[in-house]
């Protein structure tokens, strides 16, 4: 009798456990047929920034199409290209039928993006001015594309890594830098440009930080005035010495007396994406390193 | 009213060869372009139902309208150059050379500077403004300086300023601004639709039927000045109401394509060659030549490379000075 007992509670045990095997099989099985009717968003992203920053939070596979120039990751080169960032082929873009295209709002042309809106394809915008801009953009790309699990955790890594940088250079003796951003003519940065923001955080003193534009064309004259102690160019990898102003024909500047040239990686420097928080700490060590040179020449 | 006599008799053949030309320009063009749509796919879809609404799309509100708009733009542009060389009597005379260019490129600065996210009617309209601006000062100069003649010089001076000034503001403000700046005044067809062409339309029969109706006194005008006022013409009045016209299609098309260069100054010399410098014929086949011309371009500039629309500015100047040059070279020899 007992041992019947026993086989009757063993039976019931048995069913629930496995109806509850089968309801969560089911469960899984309805889930997953849930993500495969409703399709991940093929998107065309139009600008190498986006198609990075896309590839960082998994979506890289959704994106149908790009412009030129896009070079980051390797798999990034095999996307097909439907223009330049500042002309898109309208009629590939029709052909392609995008569930949304990401375009870059100050770099890619408005008209023909007003055009691609009017014919009824959804467009949103891109414009990364900030580090957080960047984390912010990531976490938004994340829930467009139905990565957003992957995209908060990158955000928020980036977040860390950025403010555990800001913590190791605060409160540094501030150093004088020039950057070149190009040398004929000679143009620099100043507030409100991109660069600006990996100075102020490595704790580079920018004498034309004040200027009336983003990217202020310098007399040299004004260089020669203002007592450097490093210069920071930043080189693409297609880019040669060539380009680069020539420094050693004025050894009045400090920076030029004592070779405290920076050079720096303009790919990632100048690139809107997680990238650039390497290119935000090599320029912080090599300023640190021109400070230890200088406080010992000091002492 | 419209005197056919003029565009009959030994140049009746090159007229018929332009028309048949033109037509079959419209008809080719039409099939090229970067979505793959076979031949079959286009004519199912012009004459009857398109096959897939991505057709439909490519078909009917990018590739005609674009096939069209550069047709009646490369028409506007070519007539405009043709009465100004005839009206001022210098074969240099291009409708760009008044400042209408740089006073769009003026008006186009200030609509992406100000009005970035109002770019479908602020860019065309602050473009078209700002070339009639500029035309309205070389006028408004020229004759303070009392001299019709310095017209064409005048308009270079003005042209200088208002870049200058475009230039100033540009490097005052959004550096990517500059960007986008400079490639719309390298000319587009894209972003064209059918509203536009029927604009461009309007204006270029406009221009068309006040030249048929006035083309008499045109030619008076290239026996000289004198000449023509002694002949009953009112020089000042018919130079005035030409001048106007050439404005107001250039800074249309202008408005709405970009700067296209070298079309008002080329075509017409060509067509010179082939039917005289008598207004009527001169202007019906520059009008044919330009249309053709202008589509053809198009095709290239959507076509010649892969994956990458060529501005449609700078296919019209790379082909327009090279023959334009050879031309020269040609009528040196024989003339």
């Amino acid at each position: 009798m007992a041992s019947g007992n026993y086989m009757k509670v063993l039976s019931y045990l048995a069913v629930i456990l496995v109806s509850f095997t089968a309801t969560k099989a089911l469960a899984t099985n309805i889930k997953h047929n849930l993500q495969e009717s409703t399709p991940l968003p093929r998107i065309i992203a139009l600008s190498p920034h986006i198609v990075e920053m896309l590839f960082t939070i998994g979506a890289g596979q959704q994106i149908i199409a790009t412009t030129d120039h896009t070079d980051y990751p390797a798999a990034a080169t095999k996307i097909p290209k439907i223009g330049t960032s500042s002309r898109i082929q309208l009629e590939r873009v029709i052909e392609l039928q995008p569930d949304l295209i990401i375009a870059w709002e100050s770099g890619n042309p408005s008209d023909e993006l007003a055009r691609i809106k009017q014919l009824g394809f959804k467009v949103i915008y891109s414009q990364p001015d900030t580090f957080e801009d960047v984390a912010k953009e990531l976490r938004l790309f994340g829930q467009l594309t139905g990565h957003s699990e992957k995209a908060e955790e990158i955000a928020d890594k980036f977040l860390v890594d950025l403010s555990n940088i800001k913590q190791q250079f605060a409160n540094k003796s501030a150093i004088i830098g020039f950057y070149e951003v190009w040398s004929r003519p000679l143009t620099t940065i100043a507030e409100g440009s991109w660069p600006q923001q990996f100075l102020d955080i490595c704790g580079i003193n920018n004498p034309f930080a004040q200027a009336r534009v983003g990217y202020p064309q310098i007399n040299i004259e004004q260089v020669l005035q203002a007592n450097v102690g490093v210069i920071i160019q930043p080189l693409a990898k297609k880019q040669t010495d060539e380009n680069s102003y020539n420094w050693q024909k004025w050894p009045v500047v400090p920076a030029v007396k004592h070779q405290q040239m920076i050079t720096i990686d303009a790919d990632v420097i100048h690139r809107m994406t997680t990238r650039s928080l390497s290119a935000l700490l090599d320029l912080c060590q090599q300023a640190e390193k021109s400070r230890q040179y200088y406080q010992q020449a000091d002492s | 009213m419209i005197n056919l006599k003029a565009i009959k008799g030994k140049n009746g053949w090159i007229f018929a060869c332009l028309i048949i030309v033109t037509l079959v320009s419209i008809v080719i063009s039409m099939t090229v372009g970067p979505a793959k749509i076979s031949y079959g796919d286009i004519f199912q879809c012009v004459v009857n139902t398109c096959n897939s609404p991505m057709q439909d799309m490519v078909i009917w509100q990018i590739r005609i309208p674009r096939v069209l708009v550069g047709l009646v733009a490369g028409m506007g542009l070519a007539c405009a150059g043709a009465i100004l060389q005839n009206v001022t009597r210098n074969p240099l005379a291009d409708p760009y050379l008044f400042g209408i260019i740089s006073g769009a490129g003026l008006g186009a600065t200030i609509a992406i500077l100000i009005l970035p996210n109002q770019q479908t009617l602020a860019l065309p309209l602050a473009a078209f403004l700002g070339a009639l601006f500029s035309v309205v000062i070389v006028f408004g100069i020229a004759t303070l300086l009392r001299n019709m003649n310095h017209l064409l010089l005048t308009g270079v001076a003005v042209s200088f300023m208002l870049g200058s000034i475009s230039h100033f503001i540009l490097y005052l403000g959004d550096p990517f601004a500059t960007n986008r700046v400079i490639f719309w005044l390298m000319g587009s067809l894209t972003r064209v639709e059918m509203f536009h062409f029927y604009l461009i339309a309007a204006m270029v029969v406009i221009t068309l039927l006040t030249i048929f109706a006035l083309h008499r006194q045109i030619d008076a005008l290239l026996l000289g000045d004198e000449s023509a006022e002694s002949l009953g013409v009112n020089v000042n009045k018919l130079r005035l109401i030409l001048l106007a016209l050439c404005a107001a299609v250039t800074a249309t098309i202008v408005a709405y394509c970009g700067g296209i260069g070298f079309v008002g100054l080329m075509i017409p010399h060509i067509v010179r060659q082939l039917v005289g410098v008598t207004t009527m014929p001169l202007i019906i086949g520059s009008a044919l030549v330009g249309g053709c011309f202008l589509v053809w371009v198009d095709v290239l500039a959507r076509s010649a490379l892969d994956n990458v629309e060529i501005p449609i500015g700078i296919i019209t100047s790379a082909i327009g000075s090279i023959f334009f040059l050879a031309i020269m070279y040609r009528t040196r020899k024989t003339g």
